[in-house]
């Protein structure tokens, strides 16, 4: 299998980097850190481990497309440039080939990443609580995995896209602000962005779900709409507030049912797959066509 | 069947640059074949079109018969490529490579063996990227030997290789030719492709502007010798040119300059001379395999562009002085 062969020495090359291995490490330590100042809150041992998991996945929001993004903008972008490329195929490997395992090898890497806090936070509160809701655990390990791999395929379309590194890097950086930044700070939200254009420019209507459906084609929003699925009812985040009917209490079991089907937790699966499987289509696609000096 | 055969085969990039232009080229089973060509004239654009790095503009590439773009896995499983442009650029040893390469080939190969037919065993686990440029150039030869291949590709294999590393190379490639291989070599010196090809074809802005086998070149670049004589004072003409082989004479002043066709015909145009005239200087251009590349290439990057006809490209180097 050229796939697997692929993958495996990109992994290895991988496993060497020291400044991988620092980044794990940080994780963990960020990990860590988060089970540790969380352990104060009240409730029993277990609700408190699983507020732990919720947090760590609020931080894994913002954090893990950075470590997806970095893990995975050089992936062929870095071959082109260095010409690894040319004895990769060279040797009897197809595109596609090499491709697919790129993108085995630096999923790969960001799930070792996101083990590595797991490791980490599972171990805190263990110590500090002695209790392991395996569900919540595995749920939200579950889903943080599959948020990562939207991003290392994002990035894997963008390296293939990119002729050169400092392309690449561009790639990156534009694609952490369009996909994260720009829907976690509440000045340039992309709500906003909506609701300015479709009342202002256009002169309609206010339209919450509208804007709340525009946000949500963000594997961000995705995520923490995703995360809810593996979560206790009455630890669910609502997302979209702006969407739930005024009789309906925010925190009641009712308010993700209360939403349009397009706003629900449950239809954040399409979201992350659309995320999953579009971009690396895209860029399969290019790096098929691509002349490869 | 022929290893390599290309028809109309064409590559442009953007508008105006064509790097290849309408190349037909068929290399034997079994044959040396050596690419030469200036900078720039397009070796490595075919070369990359062959292995389906760069896609055509027009025209088609075969390996074995089978289609270059359509079925480049199965062709990737027949050959070995030494490729220009390529980078070690992963934390790996010299050895993890070659083993790579090995593995990826499915080959039964040594890799030990290949590191050591190459002499880089004793640095096989330093890691590849820290190699020399004649280092890195002995792992990627050694690389493209795995599996016994079919058809070996080598892009200026020479580059970066000390003397003795370019001799040996050479020895290998001779040996897995005698073993049935066939070699597609290509390189800008000409010395190197004289020393192993069966066969050359001279390739300059994209086309192919000659091809023939080392001695159909060097029959042509025998005709075209020439010996030029300083005298005392100025040499009398008279029954230089009845001499055989003597195509042509010219004085100026005290110089006498007489062309041969006949390389043999130098020394009778020297004792003729010396009979009449005291002979201060000789300056014999043996015009050698080089000249004629010049001419095929207009002296490439650094000429005017002008393939002259017939006459000499003066050369410092290749000029010997006999007397």
């Amino acid at each position: 299998m050229s796939t697997v062969t692929v993958a495996k020495k990109d992994f290895k090359a991988a496993r060497r980097s020291k400044l991988l291995w620092a980044a794990a490490v940080l994780l963990g330590l960020i990990a860590a850190f988060v089970g540790y100042v969380s352990g104060n809150a009240s409730g029993t041992d277990a609700e408190q481990v699983r507020s732990l998991f919720r947090a760590l996945t609020l931080i894994l929001g913002i954090l893990l497309p950075i470590v997806a993004l970095v893990a995975s903008y050089l992936a062929i972008a870095g071959e082109r440039e260095g010409g690894g490329i040319k004895f990769l195929l060279s040797l009897p490997n197809t595109r596609r080939d090499v491709f697919v395992g790129k993108l085995l090898s630096r999923n790969g890497i960001v799930a070792g990443g996101v083990g590595f806090m797991y490791v980490a936070a599972v171990s805190t509160a263990l110590t500090r609580h002695g209790a392991f809701p395996a569900g919540v655990v595995f749920g939200t390990l579950l889903v943080t995995l599959v948020y990562g791999s939207t991003f290392v395929s994002v990035a894997l379309a963008m390296s293939s896209a990119a002729a050169s590194r400092s392309r690449a890097i561009a790639g990156a950086f534009g694609t952490y602000f369009l996909l994260v930044i720009l829907y976690v700070f509440p000045v340039v939200q992309v709500s906003r962005i909506a609701r300015w254009v479709h009342t202002t420019v256009l002169g309609a209507d206010p339209n919450p779900d509208l804007y709340n459906a525009v946000q949500y084609t963000s594997p961000y929003l995705g995520y923490r709409k995703a995360v809810n699925l593996v979560l206790p009812a009455d630890m669910r985040q609502v997302v979209f507030i702006s969407s739930v009917p005024d009789e309906v209490s925010y925190g009641s079991a009712e308010a993700n049912e209360a939403l349009p089907l397009y706003l629900q937790d449950e239809f954040s699966v399409v979201v992350l797959a659309v995320w999953l499987v579009g971009p690396l289509l895209i860029g399969y696609l290019l790096f098929r066509r691509a002349d490869l000096e | 069947m022929p290893s390599i055969r290309t028809n109309g085969l064409t590559k442009r990039f953007g508008e105006s640059v064509v790097a290849v232009d309408d190349l037909d080229l068929t290399i034997e089973d079994g044959e040396i074949f050596g690419f030469l060509g200036p900078n720039g004239a397009g070796k490595s654009t075919t070369i990359n079109m062959l292995l389906d790095f760069i896609r055509p503009t027009e025209g088609s590439a075969q390996v074995f018969g089978m289609d270059a773009q359509a079925e480049a896995a199965a062709i990737r499983d027949r050959i070995g490529v030494l490729p220009e442009g390529y980078g070690f650029d992963d934390y790996l040893t010299g050895r993890e490579y070659m083993k790579w390469a090995v593995e990826t080939k499915d080959a039964a190969d040594d890799p030990e063996e290949l590191l050591d037919l190459v002499g880089i065993a004793d640095d096989a686990d330093r890691v590849a990227d820290g190699y020399s440029k004649g280092m890195q150039q002995r792992l990627a030869f050694g690389m493209a030997l795995a599996d016994d291949p079919d058809l070996l590709i080598l892009d200026e294999p020479s580059t970066g290789l000390d003397p003795n590393g370019i001799q040996h190379m050479r020895s290998v490639i001779r040996d897995r030719a005698d073993s049935g291989t066939t070699v597609f070599f290509s390189s800008h010196i000409l010395s190197e492709v004289e020393a192993v090809c069966d066969r050359v074809g001279v390739m300059n802005e994209g086309r192919l502007v000659a091809m023939d086998s080392i001695e159909g070149l060097r029959e042509s670049a025998n005709g075209r010798a020439s010996i030029e004589l300083t005298c005392a004072e100025a040499p009398s003409v008279d029954g230089v040119a009845d001499i055989d082989g003597v195509a042509e004479v010219d004085v100026a002043g005290a110089k006498l300059t007489a062309t041969c066709t006949d390389p043999k015909a130098k020394v009778e145009v020297v004792k003729r001379v010396d009979r009449r005239t005291e002979v201060v200087d000789i300056l014999a251009d043996n015009t050698s395999l080089e000249e004629l590349f010049n001419q095929f290439t207009g002296g490439g990057r650094d000429g005017d562009g002008d393939v002259p006809a017939g006459e000499a490209v003066e050369r410092g180097d290749s000029r010997e002085v006999s007397a």
